[in-house]
């Protein structure tokens, strides 16, 4: 898959999602006009709208391009080695599962300290970190959860009095 | 005359010294973390100021946020992580330098034009704060509409290759920032059933999640899908002119510099808008102006310079409108305000002649702030230098900790660190697809003032149907906003960018 293929299809998801703004989520989650001001619906459906006009026009300058056989930039069509413009964004392809690699911990996570508690839950979780990071000793990993699970336990319940949720250690 | 000798020599009892010295040291160390920002630190921070007097307590505050300013470029330069919105920019061009080796230089950059910055602001503060806040004084609804509308424009065009993409990132930014409950009706807009958003998505995790965690999620990807090839651990070039940062390149700043302080005072002083609107903004205009604009992004010590210098000085010209209007100007303005009303105090013109004494003395810390910034700055780069040679297996798992209990530190709650992890994955596909996610965030932190103001125009134009069109700066601020948009339209069609 080209750059500009997955740009088309991404806009076209955004298009997709304006829609189902404007029909569904907008009508239905937005107070209805209290008489007086602009509508609470304004604001949303100018901004959905924006959006929307952009997609479209985007959509309509890749296909007018490729109708007119108009060859487009290396920058523009594919994906950079480096994986890098302007500093800014980063182009390129999705690692879905590295990402997933990443986002599911963090996910489990959340859940584990809602059930079991902050500190074996935030413990594991570095462990594992650091295991998919590709960390292959043995003592390090264990001293750096340590290391940083009590520090911020004691900076959380003790520097901010924030509540850490399930058992406390002291 | 009297009052002014007294206010300054309060200001340098050892007790205040003591404390703005310990506000500016904590403020540059929580800055630097990733999540925790100037306004938070100081509502963190509050309560311990109420066994302080008043002037040692807003001292103390005052010294917090400038330190925290200049902390937030710490982390955006050595991990692209900014620990403050407002250093975003900074890490353009920051993170590329120590890249290269050069982390100390542009953390020296960075230092140097933030303090800079912020003396260029308080002298300004202490010397012309009240003609500008008159300025500000005739600002209606109308200008802080258009104002808005124009700062959303040219924010659009940062960050990605493509102004449609912008304004789609940054309409985008405007609906997710609806989200919560709706100005007139104070009733539940786009919340989805869900409570939690009833109060609406919070900066904190929105940030940290755009900001920080995807861009550790690309760092990760680079570190192991690619076998480890770049991290954040880079080792300092060992050339003594890649470390230092000579006067000749500091000097050749210097336009910059002032341009940059300029635009953070005329920002700071105006309510609304705030240092990562003076900062960006900044940035555009020196990327503008520049003999080498293609070189910005790629570590570029100007960038650096325009992004520091702005942001620093909206700390003190942020004052201006709470000294001299009692209105707060931002986030962290409004926490220094609910300070100033615990010990006994209304912010606005008459606390200069009920509190003339403190008035000055808080004009006192103030400098003696940015010295002590000036001094811990100083002395604290190597140290802070140093901080990036902790290998990526380990400091990799502690950031992205740290972000996840960043996020969870403003609230105690767990759904704000779901928001932070939503906001990671987005903030990864932005990045990815070529969408800025400065635009997003702008249009995020704007859209409730903007909202407001369109809200207050179009109630006040029931009654007045031309109310806009005899406002003339308003109309001056639209027609310039429609004058950006057809420019970078112009010019992305002659393909200049």
């Amino acid at each position: 898959m080209t750059r500009i293929q997955r740009d088309n299809i991404a806009y076209i998801l955004i298009l997709v999602f304006c829609v189902v703004m404007l029909i569904w989520l907008i009508p239905n989650f937005t107070p209805p006009y209290p008489g007086y001001g602009a509508s609470p619906a304004l604001v949303p459906n100018v901004s959905v709208g924006i959006m929307m006009a952009m997609s479209i026009l985007a959509l309509l300058k890749n296909l007018l391009a490729a109708y007119a056989g108009k060859q487009v930039p290396p920058e523009e069509s594919e994906f950079p080695d480096d994986a890098q413009t302007g500093g800014f964004t980063q182009v390129g392809r999705i690692k879905l599962f590295h990402l997933l690699s990443f986002i599911v911990p963090c996910g489990l996570l959340v859940v584990g300290i809602n059930t079991i508690g902050y500190l074996p839950a935030a413990f594991l979780f570095m462990l594992v970190i650091q295991y998919i990071i590709g960390s292959k000793k043995l003592i390090q990993p264990f001293v750096v959860s340590l290391s940083a699970v009590a520090l911020m336990y004691i900076i959380m319940r003790y520097g901010f009095g924030v509540p850490i949720p399930g058992p406390q250690l002291f | 005359m009297e009052m002014i000798i007294a206010g300054l020599l309060d200001s340098l009892a050892p007790n205040s010294l003591m404390f703005v010295f310990l506000g500016v040291a904590i403020g540059v160390t929580i800055g630097a973390i990733p999540g925790i920002n100037g306004p938070m630190a100081i509502a963190l921070f509050i309560p311990v100021t109420y066994y302080m007097s008043a002037l040692t307590a807003i001292g103390f505050l005052v010294g917090l946020n400038k330190g925290a300013f200049f902390g937030g470029a710490i982390s955006a330069v050595l991990l692209r992580t900014p620990g403050t919105p407002e250093a975003a920019a900074t890490a353009w061009d920051g993170y590329p330098l120590t890249q290269q080796g050069k982390g100390e230089k542009a953390l020296r950059m960075a230092f140097y034009s933030s303090v800079a910055g912020d003396f260029i602001s308080t002298a300004v503060l202490i010397g012309i704060a009240a003609p500008l806040a008159t300025v500000a004084l005739f600002m209606g609804p109308a200008e802080v509409f258009a104002l808005i509308s124009l700062a959303l424009t040219v924010i659009a065009g940062i960050g990605t290759n493509s102004i449609s993409r912008g304004l789609i990132a940054a309409a985008f930014g405007l609906l997710v920032g609806m989200v919560g409950t709706e100005p007139v009706t104070a009733l539940p807009r786009l919340t989805f059933d869900i409570y939690q958003l009833g109060s609406g998505l919070k900066l904190i995790p929105v940030a940290i999640g755009l900001l920080a965690f995807s861009e550790i999620l690309i760092q990760l990807e680079k570190f192991t899908v690619k076998g480890g090839g770049e991290q954040a651990a880079n080792v300092f070039s060992a050339k003594r002119e890649d470390r230092l940062l000579s006067w000749k390149e500091f000097s050749a700043s210097a336009r910059t510099l002032i341009r940059g302080s300029t635009i953070g005072i005329f920002v700071g002083a105006m309510p609304g808008l705030g240092a990562p609107v003076a900062s960006f903004m900044s940035y555009d205009q020196a990327q503008k102006r520049s003999k080498h604009p293609e070189k910005f992004g790629t570590g570029e010590l100007e960038g650096i310079g325009a992004s520091e210098a702005a942001n620093s000085a909206v700390v003190g010209a942020s004052l201006i409108p709470l000294f001299v209007l009692g209105i707060p100007g931002n986030l962290a303005v409004a926490m220094l305000m609910g300070a100033f009303m615990i010990h006994g105090m209304q912010p606005g013109p008459l606390m200069f002649q009920e509190n003339a004494r403190l008035m000055y003395g808080v004009y006192g810390s103030l400098i003696v702030a940015s010295f002590f910034l000036l001094i811990i700055g100083r002395l604290g780069l190597r140290v802070f230098c140093k901080a990036v040679e902790i290998p990526a297996v380990i400091l990799y798992p502690v950031v992205v900790f740290t972000c996840i209990m960043g996020s969870y530190l403003g609230q105690s709650s767990m759904f704000d660190v779901v928001i932070m992890l939503i906001f990671g994955v987005i903030g990864y596909f932005m990045r990815k697809f070529d969408f800025s996610y400065v635009a997003f965030l702008i249009g995020f932190i704007l859209v409730p003032e903007w909202e407001r103001a369109l809200q207050q125009v179009v109630i006040i134009s029931q009654y007045d149907t031309f109310l806009f069109f005899r406002r003339p700066v308003a109309v001056g601020l639209i027609g310039l906003t429609f004058f950006v948009i057809a420019r970078t339209f112009w010019g992305s069609l002659k393909g200049k960018k």
